[in-house]
């Protein structure tokens, strides 16, 4: 651990600090958020040198040079524009995927904390569930619901709520066997409000760190599911396609047109994963 | 260990086993519903997008598709119990029948890719929970999250660079045999295995050669989580009072080295079972990758066409092998592990 974070957590641990701020004490941490924040936005913020969707910008399989950073693909279109432009659909994308798996799981996880066996139950259902290949799965929903983003996204909630409902139901549990909880029961609060008001601000902790590894897995299954043709319509921009249309290139040689878009996946999931693992080294301690 | 197999312990594994059957008949439920509850017409998708509403309205009707979705379920069950899976929409055969030729493909890849994937993790944990703090373990830990954060598939592509580009050590990514090339008569249907048996060493090489690759690409990507928690558990064990006590009576450091990695196995063991049940459909995009016409690669494609016995065929078999697989753990970590106790 490094003393950046050491410091930043002395600095504010009198009040209860803000989850921003304790995040970004530390610089490598703060490299990996503006990091995805970048990749996620630069589309929109900074105009991109050729269009993103308009093949034929260079001559076909061009290596890197000062004219195409990242070198282009087969059809000429410029990677270096394409890789953000597939940025600023996949990262939105994975995290839409994630809020809407939370905003199904938690709840759900929460209520689950007031039921002892039928909760079980559901979890043993739950597990079996999660020995299910996901990105198979994934690609079962979106392929019996139709090729399209919305699918993608709702396949994404699917296979991650197991995971909220899981965590919070894990961690509900020992809370609720507390003494404030008990303290909130004897005096006659209702479930409802025990969970709101006692339970879930307990959890949101866990509930951010789960959040950036649920994302981090999502880009891998969107990319996943870009590979294999399913939730793009071409020419549309995306990192799993992107590396799907260089594959052939890897044999003969070709390397940039993988290379590029494998290593914004790559940064973006590390940089998430880093993200988790920040939020879970700050709670346990 | 011949202990442990006293009654109590016969007894938890025949409930287990009785509780198998019920068990796939959940697995075929959910089968049965997530395939047929989701919209998507497969008379569509078989005759395309031009066919007459008569010829659909026919083809509905062959594939048993207008039946209500009771009598429809009851069919499929009843089929079920006497072992068959229905016929595929597409290829008009036996499900049953496609995934036996494509499994043992796959079962060979999973189970290399396992092999390979603890050995990566052990080598990697092992070395961070030695290590741990000092410039080595931070390696280690770099690795373990290098291989955590990268899709198989690109690992795939990068391996296709560099070992069959540039350094030329492996043969094309062009299936298993490459073009052409005549197979062993088949007893297992496991490629390696049957070249063996047959004799023919210059196909078990070639085989070999071409496993290369796919295995060394899930296994790097899988062996993360065995890195991951072999360090975890390794350098506790190391810190431990028997560590201390082990070095105390002078025994050398491998082997207390050896003695801690133990600590490892029944997490080890647990992750190993639910990637291998996973692995079957989860090895489908490498396989894709490499030709290798395996199960997953197959159930694959036939969910883009939404086959629907396919469908609901792989997740039976799939979901029955888990089942079976998880069996196989309780019992094995029983066996291993003295310190659980049956009550």
């Amino acid at each position: 651990m490094s003393a950046g974070v050491q410091n930043a957590g002395m600095q504010v641990s009198a009040v209860q600090p803000s989850w921003i701020r304790r995040l970004l004490g530390a610089p490598l941490i703060l490299a990996a958020f503006v990091l995805v924040v970048v990749l996620a936005t630069a589309h929109w913020i900074v105009p991109l040198p050729y269009n993103p969707i308009m093949p034929g910008a260079g001559s076909s399989l061009q290596p890197p040079s000062l004219e195409h950073w990242f070198g282009t693909d087969r059809f000429g279109f410029d990677l270096f524009s394409r890789t953000l432009a597939a940025g600023s659909r996949d990262i939105p994308l994975a995290l839409a995927g994630t809020l809407l798996s939370a905003a199904i799981g938690v709840p759900l996880g929460l209520l689950s904390v007031t039921r002892g066996r039928a909760g079980e139950l559901i979890m043993r259902g739950l597990d079996a569930f999660q020995a299910f290949p996901l990105v198979v799965l994934a690609v079962a929903i979106v392929a019996l619901t139709g090729n399209r983003l919305e699918n993608v996204v709702l396949a994404i909630a699917i296979i991650n709520v197991p995971r909220f409902m899981r965590l919070v139901r894990a961690q509900g549990l020992s809370i609720r066997e507390s003494r404030f909880v008990e303290a909130a029961r004897t005096y006659g609060a209702s479930w409802m409000r025990i969970l709101s008001y006692h339970i879930l601000p307990n959890v949101t902790g866990v509930i951010i760190a789960q959040s950036s590894l649920t994302a981090a897995h999502s880009i891998v299954v969107i990319a996943a599911l870009s590979f294999l043709g399913i939730g793009i319509s071409p020419p549309q921009a995306s990192w799993g396609a992107m590396i799907q249309s260089g594959a052939q290139n890897m044999a003969t040689g070709q390397w940039w047109v993988v290379l590029f878009p494998g290593l914004a996946v790559l940064l973006t999931v590390a940089s998430l994963n880093a993200l988790a693992e920040a939020a879970d080294r700050r709670l346990a301690q | 260990m011949g202990t442990r197999l006293d009654r109590p312990f016969l007894i938890l594994v025949g409930k287990r086993l009785l509780a198998i059957p019920l068990s796939l008949i959940v697995v075929a439920t959910f089968a049965f519903g997530l395939v047929a509850l989701i919209p998507g017409d497969p008379a569509v998708h078989i005759l395309g997008q031009f066919a007459s509403d008569e010829e659909l309205a026919r083809l509905r009707g062959e594939l048993g598709l207008t039946r209500p979705f009771l009598v429809r379920y009851l069919a499929f069950m009843g089929q079920l119990a006497q072992g068959d899976l229905g016929t595929s929409f597409f290829s008009r055969r036996p499900v049953l029948e496609e995934i036996g030729r494509y499994l043992p493909a796959t079962i060979e890849l999973v189970v290399l890719s396992m092999i390979g994937a603890v050995l990566i993790g052990l080598v990697v944990g092992g070395i961070g929970a030695y290590y741990r703090g000092r410039w080595q373990d931070r390696i280690a830990s770099g690795s373990i999250t290098l291989f955590q954060s990268v899709p198989d598939f690109l690992l795939a592509l990068l391996l296709i660079f560099f070992l069959f580009f540039l350094l030329g050590v492996v043969p094309p990514p062009v299936g298993r045999l490459g073009f052409g090339a005549a197979t062993p008569p088949a007893v297992t249907g496991m490629l390696l295995i049957d070249s063996l048996i047959a004799g023919d060493f210059d196909t078990f090489r070639r085989a070999a050669a071409a496993s290369v690759m796919p295995v060394l690409a899930l296994s790097i990507v899988y062996s993360a989580y065995i890195g991951k928690i072999s360090r975890t558990t390794v350098s506790a064990a190391l810190q431990s009072d028997q560590a201390l006590y082990a070095r105390a009576c002078g025994l050398s450091e491998w082997r207390v080295f050896t003695y801690a990695l133990l600590q490892a196995r029944t997490p080890i063991l647990t992750y190993g079972a639910i990637l291998f049940g996973s692995l079957i459909g989860g090895a489908a995009i490498i396989e894709t990758v490499f030709a290798w016409r395996g199960v997953g690669e197959w159930a694959l494609q036939s969910m883009l066409k939404l086959d629907m016995p396919a469908i609901q065929g792989f997740i039976v078999v799939a979901g029955g092998i888990t089942l079976l697989l998880y069996l196989l753990l309780d019992i094995l970590v029983l066996l291993l592990d003295p310190r659980i106790r049956l009550r």
